[in-house]
């Protein structure tokens, strides 16, 4: 019976070199630092919550500042935000080793633990989240015209979409910083880079889904479109130069995982397909009319939210494989 | 940060240790590699057994600290020297073998403690990390918030586990299972500022008879740094510590939360003017 979540040994012990070699420079190549059991529902929070996130500063600011024009987009904002939060706690609930006791996390409020700032981060954030769809849902008519739906109308919408806004940044970025907090070698060493990186790449997953949100509905007006793509191509450009940033700050050893076998592949694959690509895919339709720029558009839209999937589950997998690295995590705590 | 150690700076052998903590001395150069701390500990605390399995490595079939096993006795032949010489005279203290019971360090800041997220990890009266079985909810953050490894989830239970320093013995004025077993006297027990004396003592004991190898890990110098503070249940070593599978200057994790949130809110204001320009009208 297995009691643990992983036998270390039994994943180590390559071909060559002899056990008293191995136990020259480190414990017999076995991990010094126990990794996360994280799995693909937290990458999928990672995620949404970004997109949730995002998508509620770009509904706000389009409803501030973009006059008529961008109601479309304040509108689908606010439903985005609101749909991408709802599977959020669910997610992590179904991550905890004792879901029943999700709760348990509302117990107290800790500054220093950036998990204990999410838990409480995340609740602010949906009432927020729900407050704003519902008030555009009545705006809309969807929940009928008097009654509640009277009283969600007469909610100062703008003031609240401006408080939500920093919790909603907070959701969008507060993944890194908990990614951060950590003995992960590859998570630590990039403390200050993660949570800008979630935080841009969030941006620009939000905006490429209300994009094609908006483009598939017909719902917003080209003008719309092409400030939505403006936003897109300098959360993008953000995007290149962390991830840049954080293979050339990782080094040798600690970016060993983000260089080598299916993780290295998937991060020149984010890099490439899920930044460079769309980028120029975008330039090249700005060039184009018709449907072959919106076929540009379109592709460069899918690739861009693929990447913002895959960034999150390298990041998140590349830094178990650095976990497991005793190198790397001796080359943190190196003797200074 | 970057100057000290070598220099002497006064840091080794210190500890913030709170006065009255309670922790373990593991003298390593005593360590017969018996095991006997790893059975009490699994006998004292009702914890089953690991998986039985061949780990060719030396005699240590463990392989490390786990949800169920909380003493893990570590061990490293000394077959050769880094340049393949065979050792060809006995060290002082024991043969050419190195062991260690590897074990929680009931950091006097604690990773693990300072992640936690329900408030299910507490600092007792007698100064030791303890996880409230009650209160824990499988979150799994403390896991990879310890700089050594220690914490684990279970798959039984779902929650988190790891050395209570047997919290219930001491309540009961007990030393611990795993100190009580020790045949030599390898795992002492104590308050902490009792043990570090004794350790400097059996330091200097070492190098006068040769083993000049010999140093504390888990004070501020070596184990105990970066914000730690001090190790609550330190180690004498004579190898590097990585041979041990110890970090050599850990840090405190959550040193981290404050810069990096900080960098974080610059993006948010940068991100946040650069879509307010694009998007407006
Ligand atoms: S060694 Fe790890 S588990 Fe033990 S008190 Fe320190 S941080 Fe917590
Ligand atoms: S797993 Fe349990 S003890 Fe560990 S951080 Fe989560 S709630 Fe706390």
């Amino acid at each position: 019976m297995s009691m643990g979540y992983q036998r270390r040994w039994e994943t180590r012990r390559q071909a060559g070199g002899s056990a008293a070699d191995e136990a020259r420079d480190s414990y017999y190549g076995l991990p010094a630092i126990h990794k996360p059991h994280w799995k693909w529902s937290i990458v999928l929070y990672f995620f949404l919550g970004g997109i949730s996130g995002a998508s509620y500063v770009v509904a706000t600011l389009a409803r501030l500042f973009g006059g008529p024009e961008l109601r479309p987009v304040a509108r689908a904002g606010r439903y985005l935000s609101f749909l991408t939060v709802i599977p959020a706690p669910l997610l992590l609930i179904y991550d905890l080793g004792r879901p029943e006791r999700f709760h348990h996390m509302l117990r107290i409020l800790k500054l220093r633990s950036p998990m204990s700032l999410g838990a409480w981060g995340l609740l602010a954030f949906s009432l927020f989240s729900g407050l704003s769809a519902l008030t555009q849902a009545a705006h809309d008519g969807l929940i009928g015209r008097r009654g509640p739906a009277r009283l969600l109308r007469a909610t100062p919408d703008r003031l609240v979409g401006l408080l939500g806004s920093g919790p909603a940044f907070f959701l969008s970025g507060y993944t890194g910083v908990l990614l951060a907090a950590t003995a992960v070698p590859l998570w630590t060493k990039n403390f200050l880079l993660l949570g800008p990186l979630f935080l841009s790449s969030a941006l620009s997953n939000a905006v490429t889904a209300l994009y094609l949100l908006l483009a598939a509905t017909r719902q917003a007006g080209s003008h719309a479109l092409e400030r939505l793509e403006r936003l897109d191509r300098l959360a993008l450009l953000a995007e290149l130069a962390l991830l840049l940033g954080l293979r050339a700050n990782s080094g040798p050893v600690i970016g060993r995982p983000l260089d080598a076998g299916r993780l290295g592949q998937a991060f020149r694959g984010v890099l490439g397909a899920g930044v460079v690509a769309p980028l120029l895919l975008q330039a090249l339709a700005r060039r184009r009319h018709g449907a072959i720029a919106q076929a540009l558009r379109l592709l460069a839209g899918l690739l861009v939210l693929t990447g913002g999937f895959l960034l999150r589950c390298v990041i998140v997998f590349a830094g178990h494989r650095s976990a497991d690295d005793p190198h790397a995590t001796f080359e943190l705590a190196r003797k200074r | 940060m970057s100057v000290r150690a070598s220099q002497g700076d006064g840091r080794a052998g210190t500890t913030g240790a709170r006065p009255g903590a309670l922790g373990f001395l593991t003298d390593t150069t005593l360590c017969i590699g018996c095991k006997a701390c790893e059975v009490a500990c699994k006998q004292w605390n009702q914890l089953p057994m690991d998986d039985f399995g061949f780990t060719g490595y030396s005699y240590d079939n463990t392989g490390d600290l786990g949800a169920t096993t909380w003493r893990h006795v570590a061990f490293i032949e000394r077959v050769s020297d880094r340049e393949g010489r065979r050792p060809t005279r006995l060290k002082a203290f024991q043969s050419n073998w190195l062991m260690l019971s590897d074990v929680c360090k009931h950091c006097v800041y604690a990773g693990c403690l300072e992640a936690c997220p329900t408030g299910a990890i507490i600092r007792t009266e007698f100064d030791t990390v303890v996880i409230q079985q009650d209160i824990c909810n499988g979150c799994g953050y403390c896991v990879p918030a310890c700089p050594f490894g220690v914490p684990a989830l279970s798959l039984t239970d779902g929650k988190a586990h790891k050395c209570t320093l047997c919290y219930d013995r001491l309540k009961d004025g007990l030393e611990p299972a795993c100190a009580k077993a020790c045949p030599t006297d390898s795992i002492q027990f104590g308050p902490v500022e009792q043990l570090m004396e004794r350790a400097k003592r059996r330091v200097a004991d070492l190098h006068a008879q040769g083993v000049t190898e010999a140093y504390i890990y888990g004070d501020r110098e070596v184990g105990g740094t970066g914000g730690i503070e001090g190790l609550n249940a330190f180690f004498i070593l004579t190898a590097p510590p990585e041979v041990y599978n110890l970090p050599a200057q850990p840090e405190l994790p959550q040193r981290k939360v404050l810069p990096a949130f900080l960098s974080t809110a610059a993006a948010a204001l940068g991100l946040g003017l650069a879509a307010l320009l694009s998007l407006r009208r």
